[in-house]
């Protein structure tokens, strides 16, 4: 999963999102690193419902443009809940290996 | 309120397919407008005059854009075909990169006695590389660089066999420039500029096929191919050279399209069958080596404008090109037949 897809899919765990909810939720789960262009926003979320991790949850008027909201699938939840296991092991090896003390954190592994 | 930012951005996304464009237009429009717009009208109304997609963004777009363009699995039909077309154009360019960069470390090491084994080499063989600026070591480099290109991108490591390539292109490049200031190389000088850009820059750019989404390579196959295409085309030809028979050979972009018209012909029976469902990609894969061998060869025709000989003989090797590509090309058009595109997102109430 790359880190793109990881932090779209973390942005929709909190709840459905539109497009750019998910870009600006992206950018603070990332503390600003990731900064999401539009086109490579719909490139991933084109890819993950393809993939069967997130689908369409409503449609609401806002300022005479409808925003589309997307939620995490089931199987995203899971697919998510792998990837974050990962990387937190993954940060828990780092953090071992630095010599740092403290629980590990899956945002610190983006 | 949006009108003229938002015509901006619709002007962007016309780069994307149709399919795509009628799935995801509205929502792209809509996320990019709301990364924009205030809610205050006279802060929104200065910014739909002055603001426009940014460079970021267009290039974001535009990326996708290939990406769909050049597809992979989940696309339709069409640029299905066309992304496993150039994917496959890409390796076969590449793959007669890496036997002419196996031929020319072949015969540097023959004639400097490094293969004991081998009777002592012909003089003609004796400087295996272009003169000029660049030195010797920069030529042997780029003929490993090719090779290594070539095994990174059947290996998968699209983006690292993209840059080796991109500077295995480079040495050529001086070369030209070189040529081209000094006149060191006799004019017009059409052939080897176009070997640079059809045959050098052409598939590193064609290389951006090579995406996450595109399917996995049969690397046994490709990998083979490396040291059969050397047995069956290099070891040939450096036999005729030393042995003196060269005189009747085609030129290198004759002998493209003589091999591009071969492998034609060996592709025939699998499209008469009808039987191989991946025929049609590879009918499309041919007739895209075939535009890039005749674009090469027209070019290079330039060269022999006081030669009415060579022109001919030229000529005769487009003939023959047309003649394989048109057995191959009502199938290229067959296997872009479009399919239905995947099914939009749900009625959402």
């Amino acid at each position: 999963m790359t880190g793109q897809a990881f932090f779209v899919l973390t942005a929709l765990a909190g709840g459905p999102r539109h497009g750019y909810g998910i870009v600006a939720e992206v950018a603070e789960l990332s503390r600003g690193r990731v900064r999401l262009k539009i086109g490579s926003l719909y490139g991933v979320l084109e890819r993950l419902s393809a993939e069967g991790l997130i689908e369409p949850d409503r449609e609401e008027a806002h300022d005479g443009r409808l925003r589309r909201y997307y939620r995490l699938t089931k199987d995203g939840r899971g697919a998510l809940a792998e990837e974050a296991e990962l990387r937190a092991a993954t940060a828990r090896v780092v953090r071992a290996r630095l010599g740092l003390a403290g629980p590990a954190t899956a945002g610190a592994a983006g | 309120m949006s009108g003229n930012l938002e015509r901006r951005y619709r002007r962007v996304l016309r780069l994307l397919p149709g399919w795509y464009r009628q799935q995801w237009e509205q929502d792209m429009v809509a996320a990019f407008l709301d990364g924009w717009l205030t809610g205050d009208p006279e802060a929104d109304e200065y910014i739909t005059k002055a603001a426009g997609p940014s460079w970021a963004e267009v290039a974001s777009v535009a990326s996708l854009a290939v990406r769909l363009y050049l597809g992979g699995a989940g696309t339709p039909r069409r640029y299905f075909a066309w992304g496993q077309a150039v994917r496959g154009a890409v390796f076969a360019v590449t793959l007669v990169q890496a036997v002419l960069g196996l031929d020319m470390l072949v015969q540097t090491a023959w004639s400097r006695h490094l293969l004991s084994w081998l009777p002592a080499p012909p003089a003609s063989m004796v400087a295996a590389t272009p003169g000029g600026v660049l030195p010797p070591a920069v030529w042997y480099l780029m003929a490993c660089a090719w090779i290594v290109s070539f095994v990174t991108l059947v290996r998968g490591h699209y983006r690292a066999a993209q840059i080796i390539a991109a500077l295995a292109i480079l040495p050529d490049l001086v070369r030209l420039l070189e040529g081209q200031v000094t006149g060191l190389l006799p004019a017009p000088y059409v052939g080897p500029w176009a070997f640079w850009v059809l045959l050098d820059f052409a598939p590193v750019l064609a290389m951006v096929a090579f995406h996450r989404d595109a399917p996995p390579t049969a690397r046994r196959s490709w990998l083979l191919a490396l040291p059969t295409g050397y047995l069956l085309v290099g070891l040939p030809l450096l036999a005729l050279q030393v042995t003196g028979n060269t005189a009747w050979l085609p030129d290198f972009s004759g002998l493209y399209c003589v091999l591009v018209s071969l492998a034609c012909l060996v592709h025939v029976p699998r499209v008469w069958s009808g039987h191989d469902a991946r025929a049609g990609v590879w009918s499309l894969t041919l007739t895209l080596l075939a535009a890039d061998a005749g674009a090469y060869r027209i070019f290079s025709i330039a060269d022999y404008w006081h030669d009415p000989h060579l022109i001919n003989v030229s000529l005769a090797e487009l003939l023959i090109l047309l003649v394989a590509v048109a057995l191959v090309a009502p199938d290229a058009v067959r296997a872009q037949a479009p399919t239905p595109a995947p099914p939009p997102h749900p009625r959402l109430g």
